[in-house]
């Protein structure tokens, strides 16, 4: 019941290389936590529903709870904890702010790596085209409303067309 | 209102402190704390949701690497007492708990047994490994088969399952039947929720042998009344016991209560000396943790040919699950005693039934008191339409006016301070009734239905002593705070609640600082340590902002007298008249205008802990300063909601096209934070109606056990939601503060179900059963006719 014997790894994980010694079947989301201490990546549901743990995997969004970490050699995987270079805010970051778009913060992380990605490839959204891809992500506090308002203020503060 | 222009840092729209943390993935949430050496556990849970427990084979379990124990009840039982709820109130049953049963299980889900091993996954595969066997027995899921001649009985030590059972009258309700114009009646049913924050439950106990004391780790609403209840039922003193709450991922009243899961933690840890923790799952966290609301009202009216209400009765049931974690009158008592809210009603009956069953047992969520609004504004448009009134009109005509206030409810409820006119007036104004009028009768003639619902909340919000004990629900509605200047002069404070993401830090800050004449920025807020925060009822209901920031308010209000006390006597001056504290320095008012003096609060620290000799005869050393308050029997808030929307009768979608809330909740400590609230619980509330539903099979199998299956709104079916701020303040409160938080679920439910039944009008049915899933709408229209468009297809 206990599976094959843990495996040395090594993970390319916010531009620097990391090894751990992990089972096969452990989760990208508990290596993470566990084994890098990387706790802002957070765990709503391990069944791919609830988009919290949601990480970026060669800049895409993937969710962290349906990829084991022995997968992940090879990839490069980005955190909520890369977002901020030194300390300083991302754009988005700071309008989530601006818009106290998070309430409890379980769900924040899941939705900044999201749509750091989408803002990066679709510049110019609709409130649509926002909403259709924030509902990967649940929040239970918010009801979205300022979520999507700071996600289309990030994206025009990221155009160079200042807050608004 | 004119008072909120003499505040200078309450009603700021101060950024909330703890954003800084979360955005950066550094906040700190119980499964980030790290304890080396920490054991995992993992709970061997009922399959059936009847049986009794004949044998646990652990054996295999127990062979596996890594497996430390398994641990059943009767091993629990050596270690802890039962919960025993025994409230002498007429009408309930007193029942008891242990740890984990014993005997039988009582819901699908129910924890039989406790595996602790080194590891989660390691736990996970021992707890498979676990052979219970189990003898079935019949199950009632559903509260009419719970109260049958003959029903198996959920708890076996009661006379039948109808735990709770309570009558009320005030007035003459038949004899107002007698001379009513119309009787009009209306059912209301609520379906079963459950508050599924994004973080699951989870707790990490550290037993000190050495010190014999136990560090208790838990995200909880409650510090202090949780460590009441941990330290009892593990036979320790309550300075045995320290409760700590880091970040909390939502609770919504889930997180309350001392569960059995978490009592197990703690007295495993006791036991094998070692940190014990537990991370529940989601399948744990939505079939076992706590469920909530499934309820039926129904209502008979009496009425005057204009709409005026001469008398109502209520009949209430309420599914109540398998076990009381609260006194099973605890929800649905509420909702009775609150029922008439914005209405003029003297004669008034009800008749509360509630009953176990075998499903998981129910808690408060979030607007315990959900189905109030709906019920009452529910029942005022199925007058209208019997009488063929406007509906805003037969509002009107009653509703509680300026005049009639202070205005006690039939239950004696008082309420004052209360603008139900003023909100519903905004709101239709808003909304433009005769506008949608208009619009709602061309899209007919398109075949396009439209509809507009309207619900005027009366929110109860903070629970004072005196209402618990009115209301025959056993609780102190009290609170208490410490507010300490340090030899620096930097401000700490502490308060009983413990937020769990409402964004407290912000707006308690503004209580405190405007009390003591400091800024908000400069005060830091330290609460969930139960070694730290003083013995206060935590965080519940809409209590944060009254009790809590109002507790915290009088007790800054204490230290900046004490501290002008002290700068009277700095300056020579005979008393504090005509001194006061603002961004921490003293001032003097000079020829009718505030003069800054060159003292600040940070001389006058420095002077109260380290220059004791030279403070006036008697004062005390130190800055240092604790209050405790008990606030008015209730508080109220009230708000209306109007919801506007369209619905397909060939698939049963329904669509938001607006909503609006017109709420007054008193003076704002801060308007971020309260917007926030106002939302998210709207949010919640049309959540629910729409989608989220608990389901049971005839067998009380939970076929809603993922989050796949327990729907919660995404981002593309939640509207915007407009707020009317108009806030006048309450007389009877610290600041004027009255609370607010949950009524945005109590008005969704109500503005949403009156919109869809407008909607369905010209089709002759009603919707009195929540969710309004397509599903549920398609199965209403099948073969109904409308009076405009012909018949509704049959699928
Ligand atoms: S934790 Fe991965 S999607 Fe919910
Ligand atoms: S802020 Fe709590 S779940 Fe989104």
């Amino acid at each position: 019941m206990t599976g094959p014997a843990r495996r040395e790894i090594t993970l390319s994980v916010n531009g620097e290389r990391r090894s751990l010694t992990v089972a096969p079947r452990k989760l990208l989301s508990d290596a993470l936590r566990e084994d890098l201490i990387l706790t802002g990546t957070h765990v709503g549901c391990e069944h791919g529903v609830c988009g919290a743990c949601t990480v970026l995997i060669d800049g895409r969004p993937a969710r962290s709870c349906l990829a084991f970490a022995v997968q992940m050699e090879g990839h490069e995987i980005t955190t909520i904890e890369k977002v901020a270079e030194g300390g300083e805010f991302s754009p988005l970051q700071q309008a989530l702010h601006d818009h106290h778009a998070l309430q409890c913060g379980f769900c924040t992380a899941g939705i900044i790596m999201t749509f750091q990605a989408f803002l990066a490839e679709v510049p110019d959204p609709t409130e649509d085209e926002v909403r259709d891809v924030l509902s990967g992500n649940l929040c239970r506090c918010t009801g979205y409303q300022p979520i999507v308002a700071a996600i289309l203020s990030a994206a025009r503060v990221m155009r160079g067309e200042g807050q608004a | 209102m004119s008072g909120d222009t003499l505040f200078t840092q309450i009603g700021r729209a101060l950024p909330r402190k703890e954003d800084r943390r979360l955005l950066l993935g550094k906040g700190r949430f119980l499964d980030d704390i790290v304890l080396p050496g920490a054991l995992h556990v993992c709970f061997v849970r009922a399959p059936l949701a009847h049986a009794r427990i004949v044998g646990i084979d652990s054996a295999e379990a127990q062979a596996l690497p890594g497996v430390i124990g398994v641990f059943t009840g009767a091993d629990l039982a050596r270690w802890t007492t039962k919960l025993r709820l025994e409230p002498a109130i007429e009408g309930l049953h007193p029942v008891q708990m242990t740890a984990l049963p014993i005997d039988k299980v009582r819901f699908q889900g129910d924890p039989v047994a406790c595996v602790v091993a080194t590891d989660r996954y390691v736990a996970e595969d021992a707890a498979e490994l676990v052979v219970v066997d189990f003898e079935p027995l019949d199950a009632v899921a559903s509260f009419e088969k719970a109260l049958e001649p003959g029903a198996p009985l959920v708890d076996d030590s009661l006379p039948s399952n109808l735990v709770s059972h309570q009558t009320f009258a005030a007035g003459d309700v038949a004899a107002r039947r007698d001379e009513a114009f119309s009787i009009v009646e209306a059912r209301f049913g609520l379906h079963r929720h459950t508050h599924a924050p994004l973080e699951t439950r989870g707790c990490l106990a550290d037993w000190d042998a050495g010190r014999e004391h136990l560090t208790f780790h838990i995200g909880t609403q409650a510090p202090h009344p949780l460590r009441s209840q941990l330290a009892a039922r593990l036979k320790l003193a309550e300075s045995q016991v320290t409760v700590v709450s880091p970040d909390i991922g939502g609770a919504f009243g889930q997180k309350i209560a001392l569960y059995r899961e978490e009592l197990c933690v703690a007295a495993l840890s006791r036991h094998l000396g070692r940190p014990v923790r537990w991370r529940e799952d989601r399948l744990e966290n939505l079939t076992s943790a706590s469920h909530a609301r499934e309820s039926v009202c129904r209502t008979r009216v009496s009425v005057a040919a204009d709409g005026r209400i001469l008398g109502l009765e209520l009949w209430l049931t309420e599914d109540f699950g398998a076990y009381c974690f609260y006194p099973a009158n605890y929800m649905a008592r509420v909702v009775a005693m609150i029922l008439t809210g914005p209405y003029r009603i003297a004669d008034y009956a009800f008749d509360v039934q509630v009953a176990l069953t075998n499903k998981c047992g129910n808690g408060p969520m979030r607007a315990p008191m959900a189905i109030t609004s709906w019920v009452m504004d529910g029942t005022i448009d199925a007058i209208a339409a019997r009488l063929g009134l406007d509906p805003v009109e037969v509002r009107r005509r009653n509703t509680i006016r300026v005049a009639d206030l202070p205005y006690t409810m039939p239950t004696g409820e008082v309420l004052e301070d209360v603008t139900p006119l003023e909100t519903l007036e905004a709101a239709v104004a808003a909304i433009d009734v005769p506008g949608f009028r208009a619009r709602q009768a061309e899209g007919r003639e398109q075949g396009r239905y439209l509809g507009l619902g309207l619900c005027t909340v009366v929110e109860s919000t903070t629970y004072g002593s005196k209402f618990y004990k009115a209301a025959g629900i056993p609780g102190s509605g009290h609170e208490a705070a410490w507010v300490r200047i340090e030899p620096s002069g930097a401000v700490n404070a502490s308060v009983g609640l413990m937020g769990s993401g409402q964004g407290y830090e912000s707006p308690l800050s503004q209580a405190v600082a405007e009390g003591l004449g400091v800024t908000a920025e400069a005060v830091r807020l330290q609460m969930g340590n139960t070694d730290v925060a003083p013995y206060g009822m935590g965080s519940r209901g809409g209590r944060g902002a009254t009790a809590g920031g109002g507790t915290l308010y009088l007790c800054a209000q204490k230290a900046q007298a004490h501290v002008l006390r002290l700068a009277a006597h700095v300056l020579n001056l005979n008393d504090a008249t005509g001194l006061r504290l603002r961004e921490a320095r003293v001032e003097r008012l000079l020829d009718g205008d505030w003069q800054p003096t060159s003292l600040t609060l940070a001389d006058l620290a420095r002077t109260a802990y380290l220059d004791p000799t030279a403070l006036p005869a008697g004062m005390a050393p130190g800055l240092d300063f604790s209050l405790t308050y008990d606030p008015p029997p209730m508080t109220y808030s009230n708000a209306t909601h109007a919801c506007e929307v369209e619905l397909t009768p060939a698939t049963g979608e329904l669509r938001i096209r607006r909503y609006l809330v017109a709420e007054d909740c008193g003076t704002v400590l801060n308007p971020i934070v309260v917007r926030g609230q106002q939302q998210g619980a709207v949010a919640m509330g049309l959540s629910g109606a729409l989608f989220e539903e608990v389901v049971y099979d005839a067998d009380g199998q939970n076929l809603s056990a993922t989050l796949g299956d327990y729907m919660i709104a995404t981002a593309t079916e939640m509207p915007e939601i407009e707020i009317l701020a108009l806030h006048t303040p309450s007389r009877r409160t610290p600041a004027g503060i009255k609370g607010m938080a949950e009524g945005g679920i109590m008005g969704a439910i109500g503005a949403l179900s009156n919109a869809v039944n407008d909607a369905l009008a010209p089709f002759g049915v009603v919707a009195d059963q929540m969710p309004l899933s397509p599903q549920r709408l398609r199965d209403l229209l099948r073969g109904a006719t409308s009076k405009n468009a012909g018949k509704v297809p049959p699928k």
